[in-house]
This record gives C-alpha cells, structure tokens and sequence, in this order.
C-alpha cells in the first residue's frame, strides 16, 4: 500500500514531462520513424496484398491495391498444388530434431569447458572457433559426396546432422557464457550429497541454464526454418523436401499463378514472422549474445 | 571435487557427441576439399593429382573467379558505407520515441528473420519489369524515365542484389548499434548535459565514440556474411547476366555442380575458406587496436 502511494505521483510527473515535450522536434521524429518503418515493411505488406489478388489485378499501375474480393482461394491451391503440408510436416520434423539436439550437445560441451579440467581444451575451443568461420557453402560439394557414398543423401540425417553441426559453435558459446555466471558452490554441496557429474548435469545445472537454452533453441529454430541451400544439394525426393521447397516448386511448375506463388511466400514467412513476435527478447538476446562472442 | 571435474571418462562423454558432428560435418568436409582440390576430379570416375594447377589458374586466370571476388568486396564496402552508418543513427534516434521504441525496434528487425527464398522470390518480383512494385513507384513519384529491367540490365543487377542484401541484413546491424546505445551509461548523458552539450554534441563526442568496440563487431559480422553471401545471387539471377553478379558461393556452387568441374570447385572453395579466415583474423586484429573502454 505504501508503495502505491509512492510510485503513483511519480508516474503521472513522467507522464506530464512526456506531454510536455511533444514538440515540433518529437513530432518530426515520429513521422520519420514511422516512414522508416513503412519502407522497411512495405516489401511483405506488398507480399501479403498481392497474395489476395486474383492473377488479373497484377499488372494494374497500383503500388497497393484492395482486393475485391479477396481471393483466398490462392492460399487453398498453394496448399494443395504447392505440397505445402507434406513439406511443412518435413521441416518441423527436421528443425525440432536439429535444435534439439544442438541444445542437449551444446550443454555437454559448455559444461565440459566451464567446469572439467583438461589437458586439450584450448585446442578443442580453437577447433570450434574454427569450425564457427567456416562458409557452409565450402562444406556442400565435400558433403554431397560422403552423403552420396554412405547412402545418406535424401534422408531426415542429412539435413539433422549438417544443421546442428553450424549451429553448435555459437550455440555452446552462449551457454558457455550463462554457465560461467553459476556459482560454484551450487556444486560442492551436490558433491557432497554424493552426486555424481551426470547427476549434477542434468539435476542441478540444466534447470538453471534454461533460459540460455531457450534463447538458442529459438534463434537455431530460425535458422533451420529458413535454410535453404543445404536442403536444395542434398535433398531431391520429395518425400524429404521442406518448406522453402515449396516456393521454387511453385515457380516453376505455375509459373504464371503469381497469386498463388505469393500465398506460398506468406505462409512461409508467416510462422518465422510469428516466431519473432513471440520470442523478440530471447532472439535479441540470443543474437546479441552470439555476436560479442564470436 | 578436483578429482570429479578431471575424470577422463566423463570428460570423453561429455566432449565425444559434439566433436564427432563437428568433425564429420565441417572439419573433415573441409579436409576432403583440400584433397580433391589438387585433382582434376570431374565428380565421378577417375582422377590425377594435378598439383597446384587448380589453384593458379584461379589466380591468375579465372575472370569469372576476379568478378566473384570484386563483387563480394563491393558487396561488403557498400554494407559497410551505406548501412552502417544508417543503423547507427536510427538506433540514436529511435531511443528517443517513447513507448514505439519497442514497436518500432520490432518492426526494422523483422525482415531478417524472413527465410532467404521468401526474401529472393519477393524481391526478383518487386523488381519484375512487367508486375513489379518498383517501376510502379518510380512512374507513381514522376520518374517513369528510370523504370526498367533491374535484374536484366548487366550494370545494374549487382546494386539490385546488394539492396536486397541490405534490406535483409539491416535489422541485425541495427540491433547490434542499437544495444551499443543502451549500454551507454546514464551518468554519461547526465555528465554531458551538466557540461552544457547539446543533443548533437552529445552524440557525435560522447555516443558515437563509445560505440567502437560495437562497431568492430558489427563490422566483423557483416564482412564475413557478406563475403559468404550466394543465395540471393543464386536464387535470382544465378550469377547473371553474363557473370555479372557472380558471388564466390554462388560460383564454386556452379562450378562443382552444373559444370561438374569437382575438383575445380573444390579448389575455389579452399580459396574461399582462406579468404574468410585471413580477413577475420587481419580486421580482428586490426579492429582490436582502437577498442575504447567505457
């Protein structure tokens, strides 16, 4: 109660100092801003608006144009002509098993170079920072042909594999980053309680780490949602394609349905854009985190 | 404790799962490029050992390799001239629009988390000469004389591609100048104005130069994306027309598998990789020596 009492006066003079300084100059400045805003969005609104068209309204002089009616029908035939659901199915498939599997290893190898001693961690540490510089697109002819010889080329590994492969060195940096913050104390009292390494792991300090996992497991989600060349070399059989496929498909084969061709694009971009709404602060922060280390 | 964190057993268990898809995935791949790089391999059947033939006739003759290279470092220096120094002063100014700021820092992320087939496929039909947005605008604001073929016009297609680059990598560098901003310490802004500096002197003597070691990462980051950048490229002109937007992805891709010059592409993928590393380590290093401390 007496808290209230002293926080309301305080707001409402924030409040006021606010009013009072909409001046000219703040007024200019959203107006600007919010013009920056539109241009950096206008590309999706375009892709949303002209996904409602039917294929006749394309070629008007219109920059935006209201669709009368609108034709939601181009997203019922990218949906049943684009093979959207099957691939759809493919790259949740994929992305949760890779993010998963970055998460669980990237905390072995945290834990492993916040905590154990060993006579070889800097050179591991530097193979990883290695590993952190290299394109993927050097590592695509090389894998191509041991996929193709192992027999792994079309298959959920070939895409699992490589795509938790390039998310593990950032991955493990910004774990290894949370878990220098946890006391050692929390430990030796485990110890004492007679815990063995696993126990102290996966009991005492994963539920701690949590929240480093859950701002790699969403950034890596992003990734392996929209990745694209390492799906496009090693996969060719439908059954294995994921979403981004869906686009090219479409190009190709209704190469004149632009509505549809733009509905494809929508309900691609759409779960990432949602993704992002959702998890703004963890992506920041994953981000944020994975830049200043690397 | 001592003798727990030093066991052998654990310390192979925790380290094993992450350093076999580490190696198996990137640094053996690397290694095989390395090997087949010295080859005439044609992807299939047999090869020689041609020495270092590959190599310096990529060097010395390769015109498409020199135009790759020429527009990755184009590509680089225009993100670096023209982005940054936009993201830089959006991210000053929009710490000044209140309760948007949040809105607003959403909305100039949200195109990087778009799936880079979305990106491409939007943009090639933004560009598109017979439906396409920009030539709509361009006739709407009065300056029909500029319409034309962005992507087909050779001297062009490489700034249509670069704009579409920065569009999407722009939400990133601005996040990245943006935390630099809020990391500035208020006593500094309170310090600032007790000294009588206005706005203006306030940012260019106080914030800006508090933001060098936020610069150095940014500018880190965006070399070495913008020297792996290839899936625009290869999503909307694939290196064309007549190699005029060739990027060193894009043409080692091309190289190694619609020419089936494997041993070839293998080599142009080791000079890639050596490209990569020495300029990381050179502007590390480089970067490192005017870090100012807060």
């Amino acid at each position: 109660m007496e808290k209230q009492l002293n926080t309301t006066p305080n707001i409402s003079v924030i409040r006021k100092k606010e009013k009072k300084s909409l001046s000219l100059g703040k007024i200019i400045l959203y107006i600007f801003m919010a013009i920056v805003g539109f241009l950096q969005l206008f590309p999706l609104l375009w892709l949303f608006d002209y996904s409602l068209l039917n294929s006749g309204e394309f070629f008007g002089d219109a920059i935006l144009q209201i669709p009368s009616p609108p034709e939601w029908e181009t997203y019922i035939s990218a949906f049943t002509q684009g093979n959207v659901l099957p691939y759809f199915f493919n790259s949740v498939l994929v992305t949760f098993v890779s993010v998963a599997l970055t998460a669980f290893v990237s905390i072995l190898l945290a834990y492993a170079f916040t905590r154990m001693k060993w006579r070889f961690s800097a050179l591991f540490l530097n193979i990883i920072l290695l590993g952190m510089m290299i394109p993927i697109h050097a590592t695509l002819l090389p894998n191509f042909i041991i996929f193709n010889e192992v027999g792994m080329l079309n298959s959920y590994w070939a895409l699992i594999l490589p795509y938790t492969a390039f998310n593990i060195p950032i991955s493990m940096f910004i774990v290894t980053g949370f878990m220098e913050t946890i006391p050692r104390s929390i430990e030796e009292a485990a110890v004492m309680d007679g815990a063995g390494i696993w126990r102290i792991l996966f009991k005492v300090i994963f539920p701690i780490t949590k929240p480093a996992i859950a701002t790699i497991s969403v950034v890596n989600f992003i990734n392996c949602w929209n990745e694209f060349i390492m799906a496009y070399t090693f996969i060719t059989e439908d059954t294995f394609k994921t979403l981004p496929f869906s686009i090219i498909q479409f190009v190709g084969q209704y190469s004149s349905n632009y509505g549809a061709q733009f509905a494809v694009m929508s309900l691609i971009a759409i779960p990432s854009i949602i993704m992002y709404l959702f998890f703004t602060d963890e992506i920041n922060k994953g981000l944020m985190a994975g830049s200043i280390k690397g | 404790m001592n003798q727990l964190m030093s066991s052998k057993r654990s310390i192979f268990f925790l380290v094993a799962p992450g350093f076999l898809i580490l190696i198996s995935m990137i640094i053996f791949p690397i290694g095989m490029s390395i090997y087949y790089g010295f080859t005439d391999w044609g992807g299939i059947g047999d090869y020689n050992f041609i020495g270092f033939e590959n190599f310096k006739t990529i060097i010395m003759n390769d015109e498409v390799f020199r135009t790759s290279l020429i527009n990755a470092l184009l590509l680089t220096v225009a993100t670096i001239v023209i982005q940054h120094p936009i993201a830089i002063f959006l991210s000053i100014l929009i710490t000044h629009c209140g309760r948007w700021e949040k809105v607003l820092r959403t909305v100039l992320f949200i195109p990087a988390i778009i799936s880079i087939v979305v990106t491409a496929k939007l943009w090639a039909s933004i560009y598109n000469p017979q439906y396409g947005v920009l030539n709509n605008v361009l006739e709407a604001i009065g300056l029909s004389s500029w319409t034309q073929d962005w992507l087909g016009n050779p001297n062009l297609a490489i700034w249509s591609i670069i704009v579409v680059t920065m569009w999407q990598g722009f939400g990133y560098a601005f996040l990245l100048y943006y935390a630099g901003v809020k990391g500035v310490p208020d006593e500094l802004y309170e310090a600032a104005k007790i000294d009588g500096a206005n706005p203006f002197q306030l940012y260019v003597k106080v914030v800006i130069p508090l933001l060098a070691p936020m610069m150095r990462v940014a500018i880190i980051i965006a070399v070495i994306s913008c020297l792996k950048q290839m899936e625009v490229v290869y999503l909307m002109t694939d290196g064309g027309p007549g190699n005029s937007t060739q990027l060193l992805g894009n043409y080692l891709y091309q190289t190694a598998f619609s020419s089936a010059q494997y041993g070839y592409g293998n080599a142009i993928s080791v000079i890639f990789v050596i490209v990569v590393l020495i300029i990381t380590v050179v502007l590390n290093k480089f970067l490192k020596r005017d870090v100012g401390e807060y």
